[in-house]
């Protein structure tokens, strides 16, 4: 672990196991908000991770920002963390200023229709924000602003783990260009959000590593723990070595932010990250067989959370797709020099 | 649990100053034959190895008192993994460079060491791995070629097999019991540095279902090996040989073996009409090579450390060589051809013989059930 992550995790993690009561849950599933724990993880300061010290904040980067949000997927936390850091990153790059509250972003990447309501779909959390975050194209330009949620409509979603994922709908003449973005693209916001996705998907994966393999050491059959037999080994063998792949992935494109190479290890981290979450999710609940199944036992928080999580942001299939065609329209035979500038 | 670590690790200039060193070198070299570019480094090429000696990439990282090049596991990383994608020949020096070197830097005797790595170094000592026997393959500790102590040295009787390019080595690091196993099956081992040109030892070719003379059989009939070709504490063989694992586990022929096809798929298929439905089983590739190239550059940086990442080698070799035998399978269904070994060059003879060689990425270095059994023991299982 590096630097970064061990102060995070030193300073984040008491925080966070005291978020993961059932209570909490409920709350969330129910469609409330964990208001509690929120005021508790902004009154730390948490929020402003990602900004820096003249913003108000911890500076930390983003890449204090993406170790955050492994160590909230690995502790399951019900809050927007991934949304909200990065939202308030985009409101303070873009001259907003930040007072604390929760907002969350919505991106626009064409040039707006006038003529009709806009609707976005998929938006996390929208429902219990303080504004959302418009993020849109005039000419050449990014713009963001900031929409109070009486002006939005809002109809009500959540994805498999019970989390917020809503439609909001926008009469698009409220979107004035008013601060703007500059040395971003909407491709690359969305490449963050991805990313925040994995680096949270890499954080339950550890998590589930551990409860499995804790299982298995626990619960005896045949006179023996099941951890002792070959066929279960095996498998979590092979789940080690995903969790690994997985985390390295995460790692390597947080050490690549800002770097040309960015977007690609990007990628390639959702890409390892969804593949492995799959593959750890079916492992685990294999290994503890009707016990997992339960909504009382806790894997499936981070079960349910996978299984999202992989989608969110672009699955494996679709950042393959767009590295794939990538590396098809490399100039002849450059594939392997394209690769070797990745751990550049 | 122990925690695997693969914190991940950035080449600098001074390593990709060399890799273009190495390019440079590929590109005056010339083409190789394309029957030799899957499963580069199981080609044995003596010429080769001794063009690479010349420009100081055989024991890179070794002292330069002994030869060697003072360089660090990095920039030894950065020049292998530009041969092996190349498709280069490099098989002839691949053991004695990767591990009987070190395994001598790290047991071997002040004298050991300096006869034989300034020779490694110039491609002139190639060393063969004598590990397995006809009955004892996974369970290696269950081997019966023994030594017994005579005047001077030791005799040795037995057999080893499948070792590869024995036939074309100078040397074998030779696992042999030098004393009954005690409650613990693991001592009583000891390595031995047998000259293959030994009186009393035969070497027999066993060709491989691809059709290559690859690996052997080896008879010891009452072969001496004198005392000054011990290695390292006498009975102590499995731990050293346990020492060799994190270097042999974990480099980037776990996982480029086939990677040649892998380039050449793209080049036929940006021809083809169709390459749109090809885009997401490359990316899938491409990003699994991505994070492989990543775990085991990480590795080579905690050997720099002088750690010894077993559990972490263990990972790399089996992530890797799933990659490089799946590779392969999806390839073919992508291009829609046919293998074909008949033909000297092209994709269809790529195909086919990463098909044929692909079972054998695996196989050799320990199983992979035996990989997963070595990290489910890390994982606190065993
Ligand atoms: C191309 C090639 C080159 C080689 N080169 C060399 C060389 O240079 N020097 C050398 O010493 N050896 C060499 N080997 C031998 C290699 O190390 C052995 O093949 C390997 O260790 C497996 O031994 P085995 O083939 O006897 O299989 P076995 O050990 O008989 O295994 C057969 C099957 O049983 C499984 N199995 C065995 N034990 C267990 C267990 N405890 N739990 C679960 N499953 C188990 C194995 O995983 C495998 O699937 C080479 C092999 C190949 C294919």
């Amino acid at each position: 672990m590096n630097e970064l992550s061990q102060l995070i995790e030193d300073s984040a993690t008491r925080l966070f196991e005291g978020f993961a009561t059932e209570q909490a849950y409920q709350t969330m599933e129910s469609g409330e908000f964990p208001q509690t724990l929120w005021q508790d993880f902004v009154n730390d300061g948490w929020l402003r991770t990602a900004l820096t010290e003249e913003q108000g904040g911890a500076g930390l980067g983003l890449a204090g920002g993406f170790t955050l949000m492994r160590l909230a997927g690995y502790h399951a936390v019900p809050l927007p963390i991934v949304e909200s850091l990065i939202a308030t990153y985009l409101a303070a790059s873009s001259g907003i200023e930040i007072n604390d509250e929760l907002l969350v972003p919505a991106l626009i990447s064409h040039p707006i229709d006038q003529s009709s309501d806009l609707v976005l779909s998929n938006i996390p959390w929208a429902r219990h924000a303080s504004g959302v975050l418009f993020v849109f194209p005039v000419d050449d330009q990014l713009h963001t602003v900031v929409i109070r949620l009486g002006d939005l409509t809002i109809s009500s979603d959540h994805n498999m783990a019970g989390e917020p994922r809503d439609e909001i709908t926008i009469n698009p003449k409220q979107l004035i260009a008013n601060n703007t973005l500059s040395g971003m693209s909407v491709e690359q916001i969305y490449s963050w959000l991805a990313l925040g996705r994995a680096a949270q998907i890499s954080g339950a994966l550890r998590k589930v590593l551990l409860r499995t393999v804790d299982y298995a050491n626990e619960r005896s059959q045949f006179g023996r723990q099941i951890g002792k037999f070959q066929a279960v080994q095996q498998q979590l063998a092979v789940q080690a070595e995903m969790t690994s792949a997985a985390i390295c992935a995460v790692d390597a494109a947080i050490a690549h932010l800002d770097t040309e190479q960015e977007w690609e290890l990007i990628a390639c981290a959702k890409i390892t990250n969804s593949e492995a979450a799959g593959y750890a999710a079916k492992t685990a609940h294999a290994v503890h067989a009707a016990i997992g199944f339960t909504q009382e036992y806790p894997l499936q928080l981070s079960t349910r959370r996978l299984w999202s999580w992989r989608d969110e942001y672009g699955n494996e299939g679709d950042w393959s797709s767009k590295l794939g065609r990538h590396c098809m329209q490399l100039e002849n035979d450059s594939l392997w020099s394209w690769l070797t500038t990745q751990t550049t | 649990m122990q925690q695997l670590n693969f914190e991940p690790v950035l080449t600098a200039e001074k390593e990709e100053i060399l890799r273009e060193q190495v390019r440079d070198f590929l590109k005056q070299y010339g083409a190789f034959k394309p029957g030799n570019m899957i499963d580069s480094w199981s080609v044995c090429d003596p010429e080769f190895s001794r063009c690479l000696a010349k420009k100081g990439w055989l024991g890179m990282t070794w002292p330069s008192e002994y030869g060697g090049g003072d360089k660090s596991y990095l920039e030894r990383y950065v020049v292998i993994e530009e041969l092996l994608a190349a498709g280069a020949p490099v098989g002839a020096h691949w053991v004695a460079d990767r591990q009987s070197g070190p395994l001598l830097l790290r047991f071997g005797t002040q004298e050991q060491r300096e006869h034989f790595l300034p020779k490694i170094v110039n491609g002139e000592c190639f060393f063969a791995i004598g590990m397995s026997e006809p009955n004892s393959g996974s369970d290696l500790a269950s081997i019966k070629t023994h030594a017994e102590r005579v005047e001077g040295g030791w005799v040795v009787n037995g057999s080893k097999i499948w070792t590869s390019w024995a036939h074309a080595c100078h040397q074998m690091i030779t696992l042999c019991r030098t004393a009954p196993a005690t409650e613990n099956r693991h001592a009583g081992l000891s390595q031995f540095i047998v000259d293959l040109e030994a009186e009393g030892l035969t070497i027999r070719p066993i060709v491989t279902l691809a059709g290559e003379k690859h690996f052997n059989e080896i008879f010891f009939d009452n072969v001496f090996v004198p005392d000054n070709r011990v290695v390292g504490k006498l009975n102590d063989g499995w731990n050293q040989v346990m020492a060799e694992l994190a270097f042999e586990r974990s480099g980037p022929e776990r996982f480029l073996s086939s990677y040649q096809l892998l380039e050449a798929a793209i080049r036929v298929l940006r021809q083809a009409e169709l390459a749109q439905q090809a885009d997401t089983i490359i990316g899938q590739y491409v990003a699994r090579l991505m994070v492989l190239r990543q775990m085991s550059l990480s590795v080579a940086n905690q050997l720099q450390q002088g750690k010894l990442p077993v559990n972490e080698a263990s990972v790399v070799k089996d992530l890797g060589t799933s990659f490089e035998q799946e590779l392969p399978e999806a390839m073919r269904l992508i291009l829609a051809i046919e293998p074909r070994p008949s033909v000297d060059q092209g994709i269809q003879r790529l195909l086919s013989d990463a098909i044929l060689k692909a079972p054998s990425f695996s196989l050799r270095g320990g199983t992979r059930e035996i990989l997963r059994g070595i990290i489910a023991r890390g994982l606190g299982l065993r």
